[in-house]
């Protein structure tokens, strides 16, 4: 084995790492309502320290998010996807001002049509940056910017970072049909639009749980200190329910319906510049030089 | 005061206080300093305007964090009236406590919205950019290209819009959307490709680019650093509150110091840097003054009255006039400004990696 490809196959292992350590850690500052009764069975938690927790939780998430931006940025080291993210992030952008300006109804954003199709053409982590990125710039040019930018940050980031997983359902569910082309570019969309459905609602349950601890509501769905796991989800759900769901049915009908009427043009139109964005720059040396390997002479 | 770095500072201080503190007659004190830098602010940008008004937007958030607060929390021993019947959630007693402490939440929020507002118009986007760090250089270049492309974006969106309506394309439908989204779409990616083939026309991207396999040891560190925040995060939700935010502490420095250690490969260009001068180190060290004061325990300042809880009786809450004195150097900025929106068009900053 070279050192080369021993070298690669270390950094892709750290890789890994460095994505399911971010990824469980910014989990375990999004989730500890949840498991704090297993740790602490105290029940005096929601005096003093209550003030210092979305602090806390902003910074953690931050730095859990800086890390995961550090790993991801490692495949736009090159002129055509740094290009092609920042024009797309751009188009991406304008969607959301144009959102702020005139503001759909519920939780109807038109952002997370666009960094669907960009994670499932481009991979994860171009996905990832995609939903990260869209989130960083639109808040700096709309005047977004707030404590709450890394939660929002973080969790777009991974509605584009989980869009590959589609892909091998799309060849799997394709093959079983045994559909033909149009055809397979419909159960693409289907499988695309479902996928837009369950990020409308998870978005929001994930949104929810940064202020949730903090809010002071009815007590069957307000957090209480010391409950058990399954008294929090409960009081969760409740919550849930009552303050957010009709808000991301409507954000989670406006993903599917925006990717029913031009995902498949747009997912055209993505995948033909992704081959036209697949080409090598040579410099003349290596080409004369190879060609001179190979014994062809022009 | 212009250098971003001392505003970063004065927001974070602000953003600090405001997060630890639920007492009313605080947090009004903390929001006339973040309104009265505001102004001032507003006063030394020219030709700045804001995307909406903050006063309406403040008096919203605290009305509807009021009333949300009355008619969902039910605690309180002060009842001020009751809502009869069975309807869920709201019916049931209306407490002064519960309205109370609504207001509170609605002032944290204004607090947090205004601050971050002064920053928006403190700061130019570029100046923003500016300020992500070195080992983020590919992020930087693709954020800076967005913010340079989003008026063009938005300028294509409004020719394509009337040059359909001149062909008679009416609105009806969403996949009416389509002959607007498609050339918007596909130009976009078209310029792309041009801009690609530019930046490599000019170097960029050279092999001088720190590859992956250069920067193993400082990811080993973030990763360390991740492990240790995350036991130090579990640690301090737990019993042992200490021992866990000192390894949170270590945690957060293996993330940082891996980071800084993969930007020094990294080399940053300005056209015009933007200098410290003594205004910026002033501002910068009254608003670290000022969060240390509020965050350590110092005997005369009486720290345990930045907490206050109406339930489940209301009383008044208590006031220090010496930690008054010492969140009133929140202000400090509105002493330093000058003529702050001149630095755009000097603000220019190049992001490129080392050798490029």
């Amino acid at each position: 084995m070279s050192e080369e490809t021993s070298k690669n196959m270390k950094s892709s292992a750290f890789s890994l790492a460095i994505y399911l350590t971010a990824f469980l850690s910014g989990l375990l500052v999004l989730l500890y309502p949840f498991f704090l009764p297993a740790i602490s069975p105290q029940t005096g938690f929601a005096s003093m320290r209550q003030g210092q927790m979305p602090v806390m939780m902003t910074v953690l998430l931050g730095i859990c998010l800086l890390v995961l931006l550090f790993e991801s940025q490692g495949t736009v080291l090159n002129t055509k996807l740094i290009a092609l993210l920042g024009i797309l992030v751009a188009i991406n952008s304008a969607l959301r001002f144009i959102e702020t300006a005139i503001p759909g109804p519920g939780g109807f954003s038109p952002i997370f049509f666009l960094i669907i199709l960009v994670g499932y053409l481009f991979g994860g982590r171009v996905g990832f940056l995609m939903g990260a990125l869209t989130l960083a710039v639109s808040a700096l040019v709309t005047g977004g910017v707030g404590p709450w930018l890394p939660a929002q940050m973080f969790t777009a980031g991974w509605v584009g970072m989980t869009a590959p997983i589609l892909k091998p359902l799309a060849r799997v569910a394709s093959s079983t049909l045994q559909r033909k082309k149009p055809l397979n570019d419909n159960v693409e969309i289907v499988l695309l639009a479902l996928f837009g459905l369950a990020w409308g609602f998870i978005y929001g349950a994930i949104m929810n749980l940064w202020q949730w601890p903090f809010i002071v509501g009815p007590q069957n769905q307000s957090y209480v200190s010391g409950m058990g796991l399954v008294s929090t989800l409960q009081h969760y759900l409740a919550f849930y329910m009552v303050t957010s769901l009709v808000w991301d049915i409507v954000a989670a009908a406006g993903n599917v319906l925006l990717i029913l009427a031009l995902g498949k043009p747009a997912l055209r139109a993505l995948r033909r510049f992704h081959q036209r964005f697949g080409f090598r720059y040579e410099t003349g040396l290596s080409v004369a030089s190879r060609s001179h390997e190979r014994g062809i002479t022009e | 005061m212009k250098q971003p770095w001392a505003w970063v500072g004065w927001l974070v201080a602000t953003l600090v206080i405001l997060s630890i503190t639920r007492n009313p007659l605080y947090l009004l004190l903390v929001l006339l300093c973040v309104v009265i830098v505001g102004i001032s602010v507003q006063q030394s940008s020219p030709g700045f305007t804001r995307p909406f008004s903050l006063w309406k937007l403040a008096t919203w958030i605290i009305l509807l964090a009021t009333i949300f607060n009355a008619l969902t929390s039910h605690f309180g021993t002060t009842v001020m009236f009751t809502i009869p019947g069975k309807l869920p959630l709201i019916s049931g007693r209306i407490t002064l406590e519960a309205i109370v402490y609504g207001a509170t939440n609605g002032l944290v929020l204004t607090g947090m919205l205004a601050s971050f507002a002064v920053l928006n118009i403190a700061l130019p986007v570029r100046d923003m950019i500016g300020l992500i760090p070195r080992a983020f250089f590919p992020l930087a270049v693709v954020s800076s290209i967005a913010v340079t492309y989003l008026p063009t974006t938005m300028r294509q969106f409004r020719q394509i819009r009337e040059a359909q309506a001149i062909r008679g394309h009416q609105m009806r439908t969403l996949r009416d959307w389509l002959p607007l989204w498609m050339p918007l779409l596909v130009g976009g990616l078209e310029h792309a490709m041009q801009l690609a083939e530019a930046m490599t026309a000019r170097g960029f991207a050279s092999p001088s680019m720190p590859s992956k396999g250069a920067t193993l040891y400082p990811r080993l560190a973030m990763i360390l650093g991740l492990l240790l925040l995350a036991g130090g995060w579990i640690l301090q939700l737990g019993d042992s509150e200490t021992a866990g935010l000192i390894l949170l502490l270590v945690g957060a420095a293996f993330v940082l110091g891996g980071l800084w250690s993969v930007g020094r490969k990294s080399h940053r260009t300005s056209y015009h840097r933007q200098d410290w001068t003594w205004k910026d180190g002033l501002g910068l060290g009254i608003a670290l003054a000022v969060l240390l004061l509020c965050t350590l325990s110092v005997p005369m300042l009486g720290k345990e009255t930045l907490f206050y809880d109406p339930y489940p009786s209301i009383t008044l809450p208590a006031f220090n006039p010496f930690l008054g004195a010492v969140l009133l150097g929140l202000v400090a900025p509105s002493l330093m400004t000058g003529r702050l929106r001149d630095q755009e068009t000097t603000g220019n900053e190049a992001v490129h990696p080392a050798g490029s």
